[in-house]
């Protein structure tokens, strides 16, 4: 079966996802730039260090100071898109791209949450945690999905330097 | 995508990086130089392994990041799965910083460190 994400030659692109999961997915979405907002420690991976050794934490206090207003409206702004638009069966690629940010942001939150590890194995069924899990392999296989268009669209050789 | 970085203040105390030394009167330099960079060697900017990004995602940020090739992506991609961490960027203090910071838009987990 073809994949429900292309690009199309408009440069569009087409997302076929059934309307339940749309629904879902920008119930999800609406929920973080709450917690964002309110530096909850749940979306606390949404914001790494830049500097993580004790010596240099003036240095991160710094880095803190100066991006997380803008790392924080990065990701909120994404995520809104991804609500905005959640019903809608074809993206501009900025769209597309604030999908692809919301999504991550989204599997970064709740895996964290999980504490999901590498070759874990699904929880039970019984597990209270199962539905939240199901939610992160959907999100996951939608990841998966859009990357494999977006890449496709970056030149195989590369680019003499790296776009800002 | 927005791929914009603040900018970082300047004046008192808000200057980072390699300050070059005409620009740096010599009784001011401890003022403008941050304790921890005294040298001019450069920071490396490094992406570190960790359980939820995939590894086709981490690879397609390299690649639109930096302007990688598949294959230069993939292998960093890889060094990052297998050995837990690769540097995927180098350069002056504030260059280090920008790339952190966009490595951070996309959700890595990077940090960064001087070269020693």
């Amino acid at each position: 079966m073809s994949s429900p994400i292309r690009r199309r030659r408009d440069g569009r692109y087409a997302v076929r996802l059934d309307t339940n999961a749309r629904i879902v997915l920008a119930d999800l979405a609406r929920q973080l730039p709450e917690a964002i907002g309110a530096h909850d420690p749940m979306v606390r991976r949404l914001f790494p260090p830049a500097y993580p050794t004790a010596e240099l934490a003036g240095a991160e206090h710094d880095y803190r100071e100066l991006v997380d207003t803008a790392l924080a409206n990065h990701h909120t702004d994404a995520l809104r898109t991804l609500v905005a638009t959640a019903q809608a069966d074809t993206l501009t690629e900025s769209e597309f791209q604030a999908w692809l940010d919301a999504v991550g942001s989204l599997r970064l939150v709740l895996g964290t949450r999980l504490d999901v590890h590498e070759d874990m194995e699904a929880p039970d069924p019984e597990d209270p945690a199962a539905a939240e899990y199901s939610l992160f392999v959907f999100l996951g296989e939608l990841q998966y999905l859009m990357v494999e268009v977006l890449a496709d669209d970056l030149p195989a050789e590369g680019r003499p330097e790296g776009v800002l | 995508m927005r791929e914009q970085f603040p900018r970082r203040r300047r004046g008192a105390g808000g200057t980072v990086g390699v300050v070059p030394p005409e620009a740096a009167p010599l009784g001011d330099l401890d003022t403008i130089l941050d304790e921890d960079v005294a040298t001019d060697e450069p920071w490396l900017v490094i992406v570190w392994n960790d359980p939820i990004n995939l590894m086709s995602f981490v690879t397609y940020v390299l690649q639109k990041l930096f302007g990688y090739s598949k294959e230069k992506a993939t292998a960093l991609m890889l060094d990052v799965h297998h050995k837990g961490r690769a540097v995927v960027s180098s350069g002056t203090r504030e260059r280090a910083e920008l790339d952190v910071y966009r490595l951070h838009e996309h959700g890595l987990w990077a940090t960064m460190e001087q070269s020693t």
